[in-house]
């Protein structure tokens, strides 16, 4: 093992599946990992899960709704007073993987449409609070392949007219690509990862009835976790690879709409100004 | 147009908030929870171009009502449409139910609903539009949430009469009879544990408060959303009270039994891990 226990990697839906896979990863190549979880309860239970195998485990996790802007901030806060008082670490990568799927149109504390302000906004403005941090560091963000059958719905961005759950998450995960593009041409080295069919608990979280059946099924020919973990951990050991979009360690094809600037700097603009932020002013500072 | 909303942070009423800022309407929001009012605001103000006042106040608090009534005074606000969408569900059995916790719900659904649309529709232009948010449960006597049900079909009688007695000064009143609104991921594991019937008779939250605001300004008087809650209410009258609430009772009690189970199950997984109990819920684990 390595030891690179200086440098951090903060992870956003890290207390089951995918998340807890890809902590447990970083781990074992020797990084240092902030945690994220929607719930206090299950941060302490995949905190105790680790400390069972690894009681010195360099690994501390933080409760935080991410649908929630306010909570975004007071994490940011919270993960930068974690790095004054622990100096001798470096923020290395920020994994935006936070993300679920709901049957039903709800809206956020700031009236957004739940999975377009979780699935999109939540990474993309707790990006921009970690820009001061990350100077070399990457981000990577947890797309899906769904994400290639899709447009932008710019007359109706949040569905309020007749909302539709994979329509809903499709559009959110081609927004983390078409946010990744953006972010390499400002010079934040970002990549997105398609993780595949992965046996996790997504359909399950916020479902109801026939959708949870049909998940409960589609997922039993998925794969363990711990395989797309493998290219995070792959992204973050070479923060300078070339790609954007990885699937298994290798460069894969995503949705052409990504390659329309004008679509992927429209997206950037509503995404400003849905978190009051400019990224313009931060990167200049 | 001037529209005032109560219950305006969260749920329907930020659901209703967001539709009537899509319209271009100015709205006055009002709730007690000061800090997701300002949320709500700041995301309205991002998306469209309206004028947008937020006054925090519980309106079953006299002093409150005063000082927002003053507020409104010193705006000179007049108003045109009023949404009536704060109400209270202390769901249990009469004696299972610290007094209190229904005396509450009276006083939310009925006295401070009567109190504040007196003193808006004293300060309303012409012509002017209320709606009065009662239920499905309105319709139905319902063992185990007597006192709900009770206050909803207060408002629901007393928004027909209002109505027909201010007709003439053109008022018109709309009663919404909704089914289940999934407003936020606790009510869809109520839903959830209702079963088939649970799922089937939740309406959706984008439709609802879109058409409830077409209907009250074509002046339509009462709006059940849903064919399946339609069928339900159609199939109630034909049916004698005393045999309708032994019907309603035996299945609420199977659900409920349902839900508290699983809400019970992950309680008694919190007080395992002892360290939760000193938990700052926000905090580093």
């Amino acid at each position: 093992m390595k030891n690179q226990t200086d440098k951090l990697v903060i992870v956003t839906g890290s207390t089951s599946g995918i998340g807890f896979a890809i902590v447990l990863k970083l781990l074992e190549s020797g990084y240092s990992v902030i945690g994220v979880g929607s719930k206090a309860e299950s941060c302490q239970n995949a905190k105790i899960k680790i400390t069972a195998q690894n009681p010195t485990a360099p690994v501390v996790f933080y409760n935080a709704n991410l649908a929630n802007q306010q909570e975004i901030y007071a994490l940011a806060h919270n993960i930068k007073e974690y790095l004054t008082l622990n100096p001798n670490l470096k923020l290395h990568c920020l994994i935006n993987n936070a993300g679920g799927v709901r049957d039903w149109y709800m809206t956020t504390s700031e009236g957004y449409e739940y999975q377009f302000a979780l699935n999109h906004l939540s990474g993309f403005l707790l990006t921009y609070l970690m820009v001061p941090l990350l100077k070399d560091g990457i981000v990577i963000f947890t797309a899906s392949s769904s994400h290639k059958h899709t447009r932008i719905h710019w007359q109706d961005i949040m569905f309020q007219k007749w909302y539709f759950v994979l329509s809903a998450y499709k559009q959110s995960k081609l927004c983390n690509v078409m946010t990744v593009k953006e972010l390499n041409k400002r010079g934040i080295k970002a990549f997105a990862v398609d993780p595949g069919l992965v046996k996790t608990d997504i359909g399950n979280k916020g479902m109801t009835g026939i959708t949870r059946w049909f998940w409960n099924i589609h997922k039993k020919s998925g794969t363990d976790p711990e395989i797309p973990a493998q290219t995070y951990v792959y992204l973050c050991n070479r923060p300078k690879s070339l790609g954007l979009y990885y699937y298994n360690s290798k460069i894969a094809s995503y949705n052409k709409e990504v390659d329309k600037d004008s679509e992927t700097m429209r997206l950037f603009a509503l995404s400003e100004k849905l978190c009051g932020i400019s990224y313009k002013e931060r990167i200049s500072s | 147009m001037n529209v005032f909303i109560t219950g305006a942070a969260g749920g329907l009423g930020r659901a209703m908030a967001v539709e009537c800022a899509k319209r271009g309407y100015n709205i006055v929001l009002t709730d007690c929870d000061e800090i997701h009012l300002v949320q709500i605001k700041n995301g309205l103000l991002r998306q469209y171009d309206i004028n947008i006042e937020i006054i925090v106040c519980d309106l079953t608090n006299k002093e409150d009502v005063d000082t927002l009534i003053k507020k409104i005074d010193f705006l000179n606000l007049k108003f045109d449409m009023m949404l009536n969408i704060a109400g209270i569900d202390n769901e249990g059995a009469f004696m299972s139910r610290k007094y209190d916790q229904i005396g509450d719900i009276v006083k939310v659904n009925v006295e401070a609903t009567l109190h504040i649309t007196y003193e808006i529709l004293n300060r309303r232009n012409t012509p002017f539009n209320i709606v009065f948010v009662s239920s499905l449960a309105s319709q139905f006597p319902m063992p185990l949430k007597a006192t709900y049900a009770a206050s909803k079909r207060f408002l629901f009688d007393f928004a027909l009469s209002l109505g027909v007695e201010l007709k003439e000064s053109k008022v018109s009143v709309l009663t919404l009879c909704p089914g289940g609104l999934a407003t936020n991921p606790t009510v869809i594991e109520a839903i959830d544990a209702q079963g088939f019937f649970g799922k089937a008779t939740t309406n959706r939250l984008e439709i609802v408060s879109r058409k409830t605001i077409q209907k009250a300004l074509r002046g339509d008087t009462v709006y059940f959303p849903g064919v399946l809650n339609n069928l339900f209410r159609i199939f109630n009258n034909l049916l004698p009270r005393q045999m309708v609430a032994n019907l309603i009772h035996r299945r609420w009690v199977k659900s409920q039994a349902k839900w508290l189970n699983t809400n019970n199950q992950s309680m008694a997984n919190m007080v395992k891990t002892p360290i939760t109990q000193n938990l700052e819920t926000k905090g580093v684990i």
